[in-house]
């Protein structure tokens, strides 16, 4: 293809952003969490009357025992790092199309009162990406304009306490898990 | 309203995709030569006998390379087959209802798809004569043939 003609010839790229309306009915159980995220700024979790794990976000039957979870027990808004990505790939947010600023920090975050396995993922705010460690404490940031989704929790933000900030600590919430 | 009822509800969102799509050496020679020349080139393979529009940059048939094998088609066409559009969505070039067609050109042996406006869509007929009607506005893409319509004898 070392051919000069082509080699000048104007080339046609076309850049655009599809936007595909969507509409998510949320059922009574995950509506009732979007719910209190909206109104009350609180992640609540529903707990299985038989094993009493939590399950966050909350489904409508107990995953191991097929039972249905009807408590419900608010957790957080504080918890601890479990584990968690350094993201440079400048991928953009399916919500907006926006491409997210790089390099950002997701995580999966044990809230403080969580029974069983039940970690929360989402971006951290960390000025320095090198410094984030499992076992971190941090806390929800709420949204200023909530809509009932997932976003309504802005981000988890990093709360100086530098006694619990543990290199390599992995542990994850005290409660002993199933 | 009971809890149950406050707790289901609907959440509004949408979903974006961005995308780029590269119309490649043949394709985008095309697509400049519709902008700059208002004409309508495809390519022949003189092997079968066979001229495509829109171009390709090899034959179907006979994987002949066709890049360099470009041949003017007429602005002027038959209508082969077509659909009515009815829904909206925003990334359409026009508001529904409207026609798409498969359109082949006169020198042509394969049909272009595009939007064709014959006034009312029950006027769209199979065998209809066509003409392209090129955009005033620089669109960089087969949007630089607006539509076509009915051609006049």
């Amino acid at each position: 293809m070392g051919d000069d003609k082509k080699t000048e010839q104007e080339l046609i790229v076309s850049r655009q952003v599809l936007s595909i309306p969507q509409r998510f009915s949320t059922g009574p159980v995950m509506g009732r969490f979007l719910r209190e995220l909206r109104d009350n700024k609180r992640i609540m979790a529903n707990r299985c009357p038989q094993c009493g794990r939590h399950q966050l976000p909350p489904r409508e039957v107990c995953a191991l025992c097929r039972v249905e979870a009807t408590e419900w027990d608010e957790l957080g808004p504080e918890g601890t790092v479990r584990d968690f990505d350094v993201v440079f790939y400048a991928s953009p947010d399916p919500l907006s199309g926006e491409t997210r600023k790089t390099p950002y920090v997701a995580c999966w975050a044990d809230l403080d009162g969580t029974q069983g396995d039940a970690p929360l993922w989402h971006l951290l705010d960390a000025p320095d990406p090198s410094k984030v460690r499992p076992g971190l404490r941090i806390r929800a940031v709420f949204a200023d304009q909530r809509k009932g989704s997932m976003e309504d929790i802005k981000h988890f933000e990093i709360i100086d306490e530098p006694s619990r900030r543990e290199h390599g600590d992995r542990t994850g919430p005290s409660e002993p898990r199933p | 309203m009971s809890e149950h009822e406050q707790d289901a509800f609907v959440v509004e969102g949408k979903m974006a995709l961005p995308y780029q799509y590269f119309a490649g050496a043949t394709g985008s020679k095309f697509i400049t030569t519709l902008r700059d020349e208002k004409k309508i080139l495809g390519v022949r393979c003189d092997k079968c006998s066979k001229t495509f529009v829109p171009p390709r940059q090899t034959c179907e048939r006979c994987f002949s390379n066709l890049t360099d094998s470009w041949v003017k088609v007429e602005p002027v066409g038959e209508v082969t087959g077509f659909t009515v559009i009815r829904y909206g969505e925003p990334y359409q070039p026009k508001a529904p209802p409207y026609v798409l067609a498969l359109i082949k050109l006169d020198g042509a042996d394969t049909p272009i798809a595009h939007v064709l406006d014959c006034g009312d869509v029950t006027n769209a007929e199979v065998g209809m004569r066509v003409r392209a009607v090129f955009s005033e506005e620089r669109k960089d893409n087969l949007l630089e043939i607006a539509h076509f319509e009915p051609a006049k004898p």
